[in-house]
C-alpha cells in the first residue's frame, strides 16, 4: 500500500455508515449506563450559568432561567454534560492526531467567500444555535439524536424542524458553501 | 438491570468519569466521520456530501434496534430512561432557529467542539457564538417565557403521540433510513462534487 | 451497489423485522420466593403502636398511614391522617397490587405503615407489596386492637414494675389524652375524610438533555 501524503490522508474519513454504527453504539452504551442520551450545548449553558453566577450571584439566583440551574450543593459546572464535553474535545483531538488533521488555527471556507465572512457567519450561526438549543431543550445531539433514539416526540419534532428548516433556507445561503 | 446508574448498579459518584469516557468516544467518532469540517456538514443541504444523514440516521437506527433488543433481553428498563419533555411550540421555534444556525454556521454544538479540538478557527467562533446566544436567551428569558413553556405535552414518546409501538417505529425508521441512503447516493452522483 | 452494503442492509432489515415482533417487556422488581420468605420471617417490619403514636404526635412528615380495612370501618374510626385503601381495591383481578396504586404506596423518603384491626390483614398487604419489591413498607403491630389497648386505654402497671414501664405508661397516658382529647374532635376529623394526596413518584430520575 502506498503511503499517502499528509494532505491526502487528512481527507480520509471513516466510512459514514461505519461511523454511524459506532456513534449508535456509543449512544446505546450511554443510555444503558446513564439512562440518558448524549448532549453538547448543555455544557455551554453551564458555562454561561457559572459566569453569570460569578459576576452577579443575586441576579442569577433570582432570575427565572439561571435560577433553574443553580443549587446550593452543586457548582453549576459540576454536571454530567460538562465532563462529557471535555471528553468530546479529547476524543476529537485524538482522532485528529491519528488522521493528521490537527492544524493550528485555520479557517475552512468556500473559495467564494473570505475567511472574514466565514467567521462572521460562523458566529451568527453559533448565536442562533445557542438560542435555538435553549428553546429546543437540546441541540442536534441532545434533542434530535438522543431524543429520536429514545423515541421522545420532542426529539423527533426537533430533528424534522432543524433539517427541514435547513433545506428550506439553504438556497439563500448557498454562496457561503458552494 | 439497566440503566446502570439509575438502577444503582454503578455508584453515581462515577458518573463524571463515565461521562468523560463516553464523551471521548463521542468526540472520536464525530471527528473520524468528518463532522469537524463545516463544509462537509453543510454539504447535506446542497447535495454534495451526505455524511451527516448517513452517520446520523445509522446511529439512530442502531440505538433504536439496540434498545428494543436490550429491552427484550431485560437488560434495560425503558420506562427508567430520560425522555425529553415535549413543549411543542418551544421545540418547533427552537428547531427552526437551529435550522438557520446550521446553514449559516455550518456546525452544530457537538460538531463545533470537534472542530475546535483540531484547531478550526471558524469552529471556535461558532462556539463563542453559542455562548453569546445562550447568554442572550437566558437574559431575555422573562420575555420569552411563554414560548419556552408553550405547547406542553410532558415527557411523551412517539408511542404516546401516534400510538405506534417501539418495534413498529424502529422498523419504519430503518425502512426510511435505507430509502434515504439510496436516494441520497443517487442525488450525490448527479450533483457535481464540490472541492473540499 | 456494493455487495457489502447489500449485506448490511439485509442485516438491518432482519433486525428491524425482529424488532417488530419482540414484545415490550414489563419490568417488575418482583422478589424471588427465597428472598420473600426471608423477609417474611424478619419481624423488623412490625412497628409498635407507641412509636407510631409518637410519630403522629410529632407530626412526622415522612409517615404515611394506610388503613386497609373496609371504608365503613374506616369511617367509624381510624388513625388521624390515615388514608383508606381497602385490600379489595388495592388488588387487581389477578390478586396483585394493581399498578395504579404502586406510585401512591411507595413514595421516596416516606415510610408506609399498614394497619387493620389486627395485624393479619395489614400483613397480607405488606406481603403483596414486598413481593413487588416496594421498599419502606411496615405493619402496625397488633393493629387497631393493640392501639386501643395501649394508646387509648393504657393500663397502669403494677406498683412493682420498673421505672421504664412507668415512663412508657406516662407517655401512653399523654398520648391517650392527645388522641382522645375531646372525642368530638376525632369525629369531626373522621367526617372530613382525609383527601388522598397525590404524591406521584417521578417516573424518571435522570435529568435532562443539553
Amino acid at each position: 500500500m502506498q503511503i499517502k501524503n499528509l494532505e491526502e490522508r487528512s481527507k480520509q474519513y471513516i466510512n459514514p455508515y461505519f461511523g454511524g454504527v459506532l456513534l449508535g453504539l456509543v449512544l446505546l452504551l450511554t443510555i444503558f449506563i446513564t439512562g440518558r442520551g448524549l448532549g453538547a450545548s448543555g455544557a455551554v449553558k453551564s458555562t454561561v450559568v457559572a459566569t453569570v453566577e460569578k459576576i452577579a450571584p443575586t441576579y442569577a439566583e433570582k432570575q427565572d432561567y439561571y435560577g433553574k440551574f443553580i443549587s446550593d450543593d452543586k457548582h453549576p459546572m459540576n454536571t454530567w454534560l460538562v465532563f462529557e464535553t471535555i471528553g468530546i474535545f479529547i476524543g476529537a483531538f485524538l482522532s485528529g492526531i491519528f488522521a493528521g488533521r490537527v492544524k493550528k488555527f485555520h479557517v475552512e471556507h468556500s473559495p467564494k467567500i473570505t475567511p472574514k465572512t466565514r467567521l462572521i457567519f460562523a458566529t451568527l450561526g453559533g448565536v442562533l444555535f445557542g438560542i435555538g438549543s435553549q428553546f429546543g431543550r437540546g441541540c442536534t445531539s441532545g434533542a434530535a439524536l438522543s431524543g429520536t433514539a429514545t423515541m421522545a416526540t420532542a426529539g423527533f419534532v426537533a430533528m424534522i424542524a432543524i433539517f427541514g428548516t435547513g433545506y428550506l433556507v439553504a438556497w439563500f445561503f448557498r454562496k457561503l458553501w458552494i | 438491570m439497566g440503566p446502570l446508574i439509575t438502577q444503582g448498579y454503578i455508584d453515581p459518584e462515577w458518573s463524571n468519569l463515565i461521562a468523560l469516557i463516553l464523551g471521548i468516544g463521542f468526540g472520536f467518532v464525530l471527528e473520524a466521520s468528518g463532522f469537524s469540517s463545516s463544509r462537509k456538514l453543510a454539504g447535506v443541504f446542497y447535495g454534495y456530501d451526505f455524511t451527516v444523514i448517513r452517520v446520523f440516521m445509522t446511529a439512530i437506527m442502531v440505538t433504536l434496534i439496540g434498545l428494543v433488543y436490550f429491552n427484550y433481553m431485560v437488560w434495560i428498563d425503558l420506562t427508567k430512561i430520560f425522555i425529553l419533555p415535549t413543549f411543542l411550540t418551544s421545540v418547533i421555534v427552537g428547531g427552526v432557529i437551529m435550522g438557520f444556525g446550521f446553514v449559516m454556521g455550518g456546525y452544530c454544538p457537538g460538531t463545533s467542539f470537534t472542530g475546535v479540538a483540531i484547531g478550526k478557527l471558524d469552529a471556535l467562533f461558532f462556539t463563542a457564538g453559542l455562548y453569546i446566544g445562550i447568554f442572550v436567551f437566558s437574559s431575555a428569558f422573562p420575555l420569552i417565557k411563554d414560548i419556552y413553556y408553550g405547547g406542553e405535552l410532558g415527557p411523551v414518546t412517539l408511542t404516546d403521540t401516534f400510538g405506534i409501538s417501539k418495534g413498529l417505529f424502529t422498523f419504519l425508521f430503518v425502512l426510511m433510513s435505507i430509502a434515504a441512503f439510496i436516494v441520497t447516493s443517487i442525488i450525490k452522483k448527479k450533483v457535481k462534487k464540490a472541492e473540499l | 451497489m456494493n455487495k457489502k452494503y447489500i449485506l448490511v442492509i439485509a442485516l438491518a432489515m432482519i433486525l428491524a423485522t425482529g424488532a417488530l415482533f419482540l414484545p415490550d417487556k414489563q419490568f417488575t422488581k418482583e422478589l424471588s420466593p427465597d428472598k420473600l420468605f426471608f423477609k417474611i420471617n424478619n419481624p423488623s417490619r412490625f412497628i409498635s403502636t407507641d412509636i407510631i403514636a409518637k410519630k403522629i404526635i410529632d407530626g412526622d412528615p415522612a409517615l404515611q398511614l394506610i388503613d386497609v380495612r373496609s371504608s365503613d370501618q374506616y369511617k367509624a374510626y381510624s388513625l388521624p391522617g390515615a388514608l383508606n385503601l381497602p385490600l379489595k381495591e388495592l388488588m387487581d383481578s389477578s390478586g396483585n397490587i394493581s399498578d395504579e396504586w404502586i406510585d401512591y404506596l411507595e413514595v421516596d423518603g416516606m415510610s408506609t405503615i399498614f394497619f387493620s384491626n389486627g395485624d393479619i390483614c395489614a400483613d397480607q398487604v405488606w406481603i403483596l407489596c414486598t413481593r413487588l419489591g416496594l421498599k419502606n413498607m411496615y405493619v402496625m403491630k397488633g393493629g387497631l386492637n393493640m392501639w386501643v389497648e395501649t394508646i387509648l386505654k393504657p393500663q397502669r402497671p403494677a406498683e412493682s414494675a420498673s421505672s421504664d414501664e412507668f415512663a412508657l405508661f406516662d407517655f401512653r397516658k399523654g398520648a391517650s389524652q392527645y388522641f382522645r382529647g375531646g372525642s368530638l374532635v376525632i369525629e369531626s376529623e373522621v367526617a372530613a375524610e382525609p383527601v388522598l394526596q397525590v404524591r406521584k413518584k417521578k417516573k424518571t430520575v435522570v435529568e435532562g438533555g443539553c
